[in-house]
């Protein structure tokens, strides 16, 4: 009896299941073609994130008869709580895509609309990381790259000559060494290098001619990991077990002078300034410096530098339809265009639209660095994609992540890790 | 009304015999039974029953979150065998198993023990022992951490006082992870299973401790005859317990360590979280929790027979 | 809580029925080696307490630290500077008293429903008797086995379809009926011995009064265990509050917390640690309360022996 009861149940529910998922209701429906319009849209940590606030604002300011509503996630799950919300039909109209790697689940799942008919400037950055099987599913509004900070203080305390751009990584380990040499007893570093796979990996995908984490080839990442080993013994910085005992934060070893160099996000600049306006972070002058590079075919201020930077862009829920589809897809366009991208720079953050006009903006913002290689550092660069846009990345990503702790942490050496990881790629991967 | 009186209840009346009544006894029982579990049993059938009935069918397909399930028979379960990392998380989560459920269960019970004499301040030591389970679990990774640092930690530095040259790495080495985990979890866990035996040991019967001791046996004689005998349903309860929560460990390793270095702690309730909700393959990973959910049903029915038998 | 189970008699004349009256323990003689060895356990139990309260002590040595400083090398036991002002930020800024009301609201009711049907479905399952009761009772145990996390979608659109998700509700559903608590009252009824309830039948007493007269008071030892595990896991849960509340009048103090701390720039440790050191002592308040039904006489003694 209660056999039956349970089978039918779970059918029930299955059913159930399915049918949410395909009608995929609509989060609000009954507008009327040309009333008013209400869209959308998700967002995280909206009191200290501002620029979901300003899209919207700037958007309706333009277009009265479109509201556009935030609803705002949890910043550290996100992706799991929109995940859940699609899953059960509530998901927002406009989808901020905060992690490339999702784009591809989304889009194979058929939560998202096909965008490429949205317009959008010739100059803009960070689209190929949304295009998967010639058409987009995605536009970038937003795209930092990773630079190198250095604290101009400990360097003048050092007596070193400030980065003039032309590093490679070799210069940059050098120059490493010899501040932590120059700085031994003032408690400071030469660098801090955060826990996170990118700081190595991701410029070594971004970097290395060929290298392709797609190929299941992971050989490039080799030398790149020497150097930082190499950085760790001679205690250039903290090396990777310290920083995980002590839950070392970048903000706090950059902001409290700890480090004189730290290999980050373009996004730090804005909560570098913020971090120094309240006091949270000391008062002192500094710099950013374009990323070291693979070798000196890229240095230099004559050349484009190589790095690597995801983009974070807007989808569109595959339910919304009729009106509010046109004026969601309107919305991407202003988001992505030169309108939003000043909109954004006046805030601080770095528009995925990086032009003149908008690094002049961008640069017009209280705090930030003045001095030439800054605004080489920022509005240089060639930047790649931290992963290449496909549904084997997450797992990839894992793998490398594994082969990361175990590499920095001492417990494998680096050859042997990598042999691990091309295994394991074979065996868990490339199953199809 | 229940002032009976003992030695008149320990007369029962005869059973009814006879084929219809004895139908008719397990109609009522049956009735009588549904209707004491009914009122749980539906928020259970409704909120846990049926999602994990689904959980088993989603096991069987490809299923990737958002409505596409398409029927794929045991493949999930083909690849879970010839999985490499399925197979390191499995082992791992065996390994932890089989350290810290004998470990938590000793110190819990002994714990127990100590804080159910009558002592100054035992409110305050009870306390004291269930703080682990109620303080925030970033403060718990933090402070272990720093425990067992490798160059400066305060329990390396006991080892090197008391001779030891090359003290473990603890949670940055491959081999030492692992224990690491281990204490610290029961550390943790040990205040929760003690309130259990705390309960538990209130239900055993003190005349039959007083006649032990005019019969002069020890105290450790009057341990193993009397208390643990009379704790069995407890310790049933516990065993079981700590056996499906060690197979789920997640959270703390999660803080502790995120499976590494390499995958040296990956377990497997990680491994299920990393294939769902990271890389998407739900059907996968419902594959893996059934997995985990038979592995459990397994060694709990060896310990309800091995229950049964023992208190028969 | 004895009054709140059953009449104060009954239960008088129960435990009167239940303790044979053992004779009075000889009275010893405090010898000073028993003394030394008493200061030396105590000794031991000091320094064991020092070692289970490190990190709640580094906690709130944190919470009064700058959130820079709370991570550093070496690590400070002792702020530089005594930040008195992070618990007048949190507990000025965030609406620390809204997600206090609905964290209490919630491990209330989650505590009162799991004692209340766990204990009523456990005597169905320790003492009657009928087909199917023991594989029925496996299905029960089973689901503890499966971690939550992975039938977390599911559930999440069958709320979500039921229009309870987004409401207090949801957590209620999802934590009353768990099998913990039905597992654990019925490993204790089995303690009690089975001759009570056949002279409680005798005078006429259905089975549901049994289970109201002689179960419930005779367990109250385990009733205060599993009232006190069920309300601390409500009170700290984070995933399911994080997943089911979205609205912020609905937010439980862990969820709130972290999502306050982690809206500002950067997650702020030495606020997060202020707010969870408020969010500790109402728990450390209620077990201080609740452990003192961990004592002997109030339970059965065996009448099997």
């Amino acid at each position: 009896m209660k056999r039956k009861f349970v089978v039918a149940a779970g059918v029930a529910m299955v059913a159930s299941l399915a049918l949410s998922s395909c009608s995929g209701e609509s989060a609000d429906d009954g507008a009327e073609a040309g009333g008013p319009v209400t869209i959308s849209m998700s967002g995280w940590s909206l009191a200290t994130t501002p620029e979901f606030q300003v899209l919207a604002d700037g958007y309706m300011a333009k277009n009265p008869d479109v509201t556009v509503e935030l609803k705002e996630y949890d910043p550290l799950n996100y992706n799991t709580l929109l995940t859940a919300d699609l899953a059960a039909g509530s998901g927002p109209d406009v989808i901020v895509q905060k992690e490339v790697k999702f784009v591809s689940t989304f889009q194979e799942g058929a939560q998202l609309v096909d965008v490429s008919d949205v317009e959008l400037p010739e100059d803009i950055g960070g689209t190929e990381a949304y295009d998967i099987d010639g058409a987009s599913y995605a536009v970038p509004y937003r795209q930092d790259s990773w630079v190198v900070f250095y604290n101009k203080a400990l360097f003048d305390q050092a007596g070193m000559e400030y980065p003039d751009g032309s590093w490679t990584w070799d210069d940059y380990a050098d120059t490493e060494e010899d501040l932590a040499t120059a700085l031994a007893g003032t408690g400071a570093f030469g660098g801090y290098q955060h826990g996170w796979q990118s700081t190595v990996q991701g410029f070594a995908n971004a970097q290395v001619p060929d290298a392709d984490i797609l190929s299941g080839e992971f050989g490039h990442l080799e030398e790149y990991y020497e150097r930082v080993l190499a950085l760790q013994d001679d205690k250039a910085q903290v090396d990777f077990n310290t920083r995980n005992a002590n839950q070392l934060t970048y903000q706090g070893e950059f902001g409290k002078q700890k480090a004189a160099m730290l290999p980050m996000g373009s996004w730090f600049v804005a909560t570098l300034i913020a971090q120094q306006a309240a006091g949270e972070a000391d008062a002192f002058d500094w710099g950013i410096a374009p990323a070291p590079q693979y070798d000196d075919s890229t240095a230099g201020i004559d050349n484009v530098p190589v790095t690597f930077g995801d983009p974070t862009g807007l989808g569109i829920n595959a339910a919304v339809e009729g009106a509010e589809l046109e004026a969601a897809k309107d919305f991407l366009a202003y988001a992505a265009g030169e309108e939003g991208a000043q909109s954004l720079a006046a805030i601080g953050i770095m528009p995925a639209l990086l032009n003149d006009a908008v690094v002049e903006t961008y640069f017009s913002v209280e705090g930030t660095p003045e001095d030439e290689l800054s605004r080489f550092a920022i509005s240089t660069h060639e930047t790649l994609p931290e992963n290449p846009t496909s549904s084997d990345t997450a797992a990839i990503q894992n793998v490398l992540l594994d082969l990361h702790t175990a590499v920095m942490s001492g417990s494998e050496p680096i050859a042997g890790a990598i042999k691990t990881a091309e295994e394991r790629f074979k065996n868990e991967v490339d199953i199809d | 009304m229940a002032t009976t009186d003992a030695t008149k209840v320990a007369a029962r009346p005869p059973r009814p015999s006879g084929q219809r009544r004895r139908s008719r006894l397990a109609m009522r029982n049956t009735l009588l039974g549904w209707s004491f579990i009914l009122p749980n049993f539906l928020g259970f059938a409704l909120l846990t029953l049926v999602p994990i009935v689904v959980l088993f069918y989603m096991s069987m397909t490809n299923w990737n979150v958002f409505g596409t399930a398409n029927w794929v028979g045991f493949d999930n379960f083909e690849r879970l065998v010839g999985d490499g990392s399925f197979r390191i998380a499995l082992l791992n989560t065996l390994y932890y198993s089989a350290l810290h459920i004998p470990l938590t269960f000793v110190v819990a019970l002994g714990l127990a023990l100590l804080l159910n004499n009558k002592l100054r301040g035992v409110a305050f030591f009870r306390t004291a022992a269930f703080f682990p389970y109620i303080t925030s679990i970033v403060a718990i990774a933090i402070v272990w951490n720093l425990l067992f640092s490798p160059d400066y930690g305060p329990i390396n530095e006991i080892l090197r006082f008391f001779g030891m040259e090359n003290p473990p790495g603890w949670l940055t080495s491959s081999d030492w992870a692992m224990p690491a985990v281990v204490i610290v979890s029961t550390w943790r866990d040990m205040g929760y299973y003690m309130i259990l035996f705390l309960a538990g040991l209130q239900t055993v019967p003190r005349e039959l401790h007083e006649a032990a001791r005019v019969d002069g046996a020890s105290t450790i004689q009057r341990f193993f005859n009397v208390t643990l005998p009379s704790l069995r349903p407890t310790t049933f309860f516990v065993t079981v317990m700590l056996t499906i929560n060690s197979f789920k460990i997640f959270d703390l390793i999660l803080v502790m360590t995120e499976g590494g270095p390499g995958q040296s702690t990956l377990v497997l309730s990680q491994f299920i979280y990393t294939k769902g909700f990271e890389e998407s393959q739900f059907g996968y990973a419902s594959a893996a929790s059934v997995a985990l959910f038979f592995m459990c049903i397994i060694v709990t029915v060896a310990q309800f027979l091995l229950n049964k038998k023992r208190s028969v | 809580m004895t009054g709140l189970l059953a009449p104060p008699e009954d239960a008088r004349a129960l435990r009167k029925l239940a303790d044979s009256s053992p004779p009075p323990r000889p009275a010893r003689a405090a010898s000073p080696w028993r003394r030394i060895g008493r200061i030396g356990l105590y000794l031991v139990l000091i320094v064991a307490a020092a070692g289970l309260f490190a990190p709640f002590i580094w906690m709130i040595a944190s919470s009064l630290k700058t959130a820079n400083e709370v991570f550093s090398i070496p690590v400070t036991w002792v702020p530089e500077v005594f930040v008195w002002n992070n618990y007048v930020e949190i507990w000025t800024q965030s609406d620390m008293v809204t997600w206090l009301r609905n964290t209490l609201f919630l491990s209330v009711v989650v505590t009162f429903l799991q004692v209340l049907t766990g204990s009523f479905a456990a005597y169905g399952f320790a003492r009657i008797r009928f087909p199917g009761r023991d594989a029925l009772f496996l299905v029960y145990i089973g689901t503890i086995a499966v971690p939550w996390q992975s039938y977390m979608i599911p559930q999440f659109i069958l709320l979500s379809e039921l229009k309870v998700s987004n409401t207090l509700w949801a957590i209620v559903l999802l934590q009353a009926f768990g099998a913990f608590g039905v597992f654990l009252m019925k490993q204790f009824y089995e303690t009690i011995p089975e001759d009570l309830s056949e002279a409680a039948r005798l005078d006429g007493l259905s089975e549901y009064g049994i289970w109201r007269r002689i179960m419930l008071p005779l367990s109250i030892p385990a009733l205060a265990s599993l009232a006190l595990l069920t309300f601390v896991n409500t009170w700290n849960d984070y995933l399911g509050p994080l997943i089911y509340l979205r609205n912020p009048d609905l937010w439980t103090i862990q969820l709130g917390l972290k999502s306050f701390v982690s809206s500002l720039y950067d997650t702020n440790y030495a606020l997060l640690f202020a707010g969870l050191v408020i969010s500790v002592i109402p728990i450390a308040i209620i077990f201080l309360l609740g452990q003192k039904y961990f004592v002997e006489g109030i339970a059965t003694s065996g009448m099997k022996g």
